[in-house]
């Protein structure tokens, strides 16, 4: 079961509240479909300068694996405060822990609210949907 | 069965030929399309996040753009280029990135058996055509690319965007002076063009990925938006931006 601590966008980031900010990152399933289960897999990863004002669905990077490039859709708007460079010289880290250490970015949201986005039930159904 | 349109444009310029790749990608609701090309003059393509100067031969190419899709760097010369976008809900992309590799692979196999060829997928193989530090797509492989004569002799690589999928792909017919001992079809067909292998290919998607190919080209839109969106891909900034 996936955290129940915040909620999930269907091209797969989750954004989780935290104090007057919300972090961002992308899912388990963002990161398995991406590497296919090998973490050597991902290998380029570009994420925004703070300051960067981002809308609800724009995207905000981009992110390697061998056999595809593939955008990062921010899942609410907001200003970019920090992002997480660290990763773009260690996505392993995107494999072993997407939801802590794997954050990208760190904005301060336009509304707090997270309406339109879904919990972790409703997630789980949507991934098992797209392998039928 | 589903119905998909083919654009085929031998011979066109390398910012038309991008250009026109990314009109497609954006042109939401337009049909599923498969394009068949080549390139005049030959020209090398960089992945979209390799770095200029790990290239070398990008330094020697007379002619280089860079490409919107991942992987390694191309010397597109003797070989037939094809691009296949669509949303990613087509069946084509159901499931993993792999899958959608492995299905379009199993396709080429059947084109290039018809050439006396024996294709499979790399797997766990070695690989002869393997070279350190040349940036060059042939020269590094995945266990999914299409092999043969330990060679990789096609090359692949997606884009994924806003719910769109393109794929590019190269099938190598020959080898070049940048691309070196690679897997090609010249030793089972010499002196075979894009355009005489272009046939076998179509009715290979056909059959095994079970489209159904309508000749056409792009619309009006399209045609405009590859004209404004081409330069890009030839401009020095883009070009070397990494």
């Amino acid at each position: 079961m996936r955290p129940n601590d915040r909620k999930y966008s269907e091209s797969h980031e989750w954004v989780k509240i935290d104090g007057e900010t919300a972090l961002i990152g992308i899912t388990d399933f963002a990161v398995q479909e991406l590497s296919n289960g090998n973490e050597s897999d991902l290998v380029y990863c570009d994420l925004p300068e703070p300051g960067r004002v981002l809308t609800a669905g724009e995207t905000f990077g981009e992110i390697e694996s061998v056999k595809a490039v593939s955008d990062l859709n921010a899942p609410i708007a907001g200003e970019v405060v920090e992002s997480n460079v660290a990763i773009e010289e260690h996505l392993e880290v995107l494999s072993k822990d997407p939801w802590g250490a794997g954050w990208m970015l760190r904005i301060k949201p336009e509304r707090k609210s997270l309406e339109g986005l879904m919990d972790a039930a409703a997630y789980e159904k949507f991934c098992a949907s797209l392998k039928h | 069965m589903s119905t998909w349109r083919l654009i085929t444009t031998w011979n066109a310029q390398p910012a038309f030929n991008m250009g026109l790749d990314e009109a497609l990608l954006e042109s939401h609701g337009s049909p599923p399309t498969l394009r068949f090309y080549s390139w005049k003059p030959a020209t090398l393509s960089l992945g979209y996040f390799q770095r200029f100067d790990d290239v070398p031969a990008a330094r020697e190419a007379r002619s280089v753009v860079r490409r919107i899709t991942g992987g390694g760097a191309i010397h597109h010369h003797r070989e037939l280029t094809f691009s296949l976008v669509c949303d990613a809900a087509e069946p084509l992309y159901a499931g993993s990135i792999g899958e959608s590799y492995e299905r379009v692979h199993q396709a080429i196999a059947v084109a290039l058996r018809g050439l006396g060829i024996e294709p499979v997928l790399r797997g766990e193989r070695r690989l002869a055509s393997e070279r350190q530090d040349t940036g060059m797509c042939f020269h590094h492989s995945s266990a999914l690319d299409l092999v043969w004569d330990e060679r990789k002799g096609v090359g692949s690589a997606q884009r994924r965007t806003h719910g769109r999928v393109l794929h590019h792909g190269s099938i190598k017919l020959g080898t070049t002076a940048l691309e070196g001992d690679i897997a090609t079809c010249e030793r089972y067909a010499r002196g075979l063009s894009p355009e005489s292998f272009a046939p076998a290919l179509r009715s290979a998607f056909e059959s095994q990925l079970g489209l159904r190919l309508e000749s056409g080209v792009p619309d009006a839109l399209e045609r405009a938006r590859a004209k404004e969106l081409g330069p890009r891909f030839v401009d020095p900034a883009f070009v070397r931006r990494r």
